[in-house]
């Protein structure tokens, strides 16, 4: 299946913006953020098609992932 | 001092009307640092009759690449006292009520009471959270915004919406502890929210609500992402 992955902030860095990814059929977000790098913990924010998503969800061919970093400087 | 022409150039962004709704009406800056100092500095020149600001620390050196209230001669010297002292000369005509402390949630609701909108101008997720709480708890309107390097995110929480804590609920320390705040992502992020500050003080629709902006300097790039 082919999910479309978009990265933001601080996530992009030595990564990249977005991506197109050709995943196993049942794959969920850890199964995309690990090869990534990015820690669970890192994740302050999961959109699967604009709705919150956890780590144990799981996608479905089509499906857009945007993943965001904790953000709390001020 | 009062001064002829003040609010001249507001015009007609702003209406009389609506002029007259800002020097009417208060607002809470919580967090008097990068955003909170830029924000209580627009507040007083648009025009807002009483701010409350509330910080408790004091300026550092480090400060003095962004945060708009310090200044070389000020290091040491409360933020918020600091912040008083220039509002006083921008915009006098301004009350600036000031709190040395930090934001406690025991005390808001007697430090709140005259307050019709607050600004989230905090550093941490867990006390962004709480605030908003209050927030609701006090029937409070709350634009919040947050910064780590040349990124950030804001929008507005209305009583019931609990945006904040489905943004800021989960993750470690924000990534501002490693890719610090530059000069500019502050400035960019509390004008953001001074706009929206300003929507709702003269009862316009605020455009940030269930959703949030995202910010990134470095593409220049600015999403807005509902919150469903």
């Amino acid at each position: 299946m082919r999910v479309t992955v978009k990265l933001f902030a601080t996530f992009r860095d030595g990564r990249f913006k977005v991506e197109e990814m050709e995943l196993p059929e049942g794959t969920s977000v850890l199964g995309v953020i690990q090869p990534l790098n990015i820690k669970p913990e890192e994740l302050a924010i999961c959109l699967r098609n604009g709705k919150d998503a956890k780590e144990d969800t799981v996608l479905n061919d089509g499906d857009t992932l945007a993943l965001f970093p904790p953000v709390g400087g001020g | 001092m009062k001064l002829e022409g003040r609010y001249d150039r507001n015009k007609k962004t702003l209406s009389d009307e609506d002029q007259l709704k800002l020097s009417n009406s208060c607002v809470a800056i919580v967090g008097c640092g990068g955003l909170g100092g830029y924000i209580a500095e627009q507040l007083a020149r648009i025009g807002v009759g009483k701010l409350v600001l509330y910080d408790g620390d004091r300026f550092e050196v480090s400060n003095l690449n962004r945060q708009i209230m310090a200044t070389e001669l000020n290091i040491g010297q409360w933020k918020v006292e600091a912040a008083q002292e220039r509002l006083r000369s921008v915009n006098s005509e301004v009350q600036v009520d000031v709190v040395r402390g930090w934001f406690e949630e025991k005390k808001a609701p007697d430090r709140l009471r005259d307050v019709d909108l607050v600004c989230d101008a905090l550093d941490s997720r867990d006390s962004r959270v709480m605030l908003e709480r209050v927030c609701h708890q006090m029937e409070l309107p709350l634009v919040y915004a947050s910064i780590a390097g040349w990124f950030g995110q804001l929008g507005v929480s209305l009583p019931g919406d609990l945006s904040v804590s489905r943004l800021y609920g989960h993750g470690e320390k924000g990534v501002e502890s490693t890719w610090g705040n530059p000069a500019f992502t502050p400035a960019v992020l509390a004008s953001l929210s001074v706009a929206e500050t300003v929507k709702l003080l003269v009862g316009r629709t605020p455009s940030l609500r269930h959703a949030w902006l995202q910010v990134d300097l470095l593409s220049m790039e600015f999403e807005r992402f509902e919150i469903q």
